[in-house]
């Protein structure tokens, strides 16, 4: 078992978009019972966006914002009465940790037309990340699968949500679900050695800043995270 | 129009988040972004953890150590290699089962 993530290489230039490509195929696939899991959470955000002051400004962000997470943190803190600036502020840095995944994924893009580079940034979150990342072949085909899967069926579940209401804020587990995904992705990295250094360092951060808020926390995590990979590199 | 404003500024800024390394790709210094995907990781560990620590059942006295139960339950399927959904079905069903039983108890 190498010690070390395998590197990823640029595909060669072959069209980025053919939907019966069996790595776009893949891709789809492999997001698809992640939709399951994010189903109820999407609910809860079409749920708030409802809720909000502006519906349909709230809406339409689904497709810049992009992060349920964000979309959640910006609709709360308007709904507390807070100005634009401080919504607009915890909104970004929950959406920090978007550089760190663009940033991972940018060698597997180098060789790619402006256009196609700026279809990942529109497709990246979380979920194809994860699912794309450390993916030795077809990386590019592989995460349009993913990402376009996604980022159709996650305006429809928040459109939903906006029809259906809160529903589901009685179901305890709802909020669960997500987190328990979004793990069972990085778990399946934890047999290398710098992966395992990096998301213990992480969980004891996310642990240690608890109290403080999300984006905050959230960015900690990933330098403290970041230190203990390399840091777990040298040692392998 | 705060909504309009937050979620405009939010929307431009985190397109801009995602889209700068990549237009940038070709001056990133090649050992930033195995370093970036230890922070991605990170993120989705803390996330993860997060969510555990502020979850929130009022029925169920202690929810947050149940929830760790579940998930730590769910995420070993996951490390053992079963698929995404059993894992993620077993830690809900795990989380069910044993908020129903404190539940009972108390």
């Amino acid at each position: 078992m190498p010690d070390t993530l395998p590197t990823r290489r640029p595909s060669p230039s072959r069209p980025l978009w053919r939907p019966l490509d069996p790595d776009v195929r893949a891709g789809a696939r492999a997001m698809a019972p992640m939709l399951v899991a994010y189903a109820p959470f999407g609910l809860l955000v079409g749920a708030a966006v409802a809720a909000s002051a502006n519906p349909l400004a709230a809406w339409l962000s689904t497709w810049t914002i992009y992060g349920g997470a964000a979309h959640l943190a910006v609709l709360d803190v308007l709904a507390h009465g807070s100005g634009w600036i401080a919504a607009a502020t915890v909104g970004l840095l929950v959406n920090a940790r978007l550089t760190a995944y663009a940033t991972a994924m940018a060698p597997a893009w180098r060789s790619a037309p402006l256009r196609h580079r700026v279809v990942a940034a529109l497709l990246l979150t979380d979920a194809p990340w994860a699912l794309a990342h450390n993916r030795p072949s077809g990386y590019r085909r592989f995460y349009l699968g993913a990402g376009l899967t996604l980022f159709f069926a996650w305006p429809a579940l928040v459109t939903l949500g906006m029809l259906t209401g809160d529903l589901l804020g009685t179901v305890p587990v709802a909020d669960l679900l997500p987190a328990l995904t979004l793990g069972a992705l990085v778990v399946g990295q934890l047999r290398h050695r710098p992966a395992a250094f990096a998301v213990t360092a992480a969980s004891v951060s996310a642990v240690a800043t608890a109290p403080l808020s999300s984006g905050t926390s959230l960015m900690v995590a990933a330098a403290v995270g970041a230190t203990a990979g390399v840091l777990g590199e040298r040692a392998s | 129009m705060r909504v309009l404003l937050a979620v405009l500024v939010v929307g431009a800024g985190s397109l801009l988040l995602r889209l700068a390394p990549l237009l940038g790709a070709d001056r990133l210094p090649d050992r930033l972004p195995r370093i970036a995907g230890w922070a991605g990781l990170s993120v989705l560990a803390a996330f993860t953890v997060r969510a555990v620590l502020g979850h929130h059942d009022p029925a169920v006295p202690g929810a947050p150590v149940l929830a760790a139960l579940a998930v730590a339950g769910g995420l070993f399927l996951a490390f053992r290699g079963r698929s995404l959904l059993f894992a993620v079905a077993a830690g809900t069903a795990c989380y069910l089962v044993l908020s129903a039983a404190v539940s009972a108890l108390t």
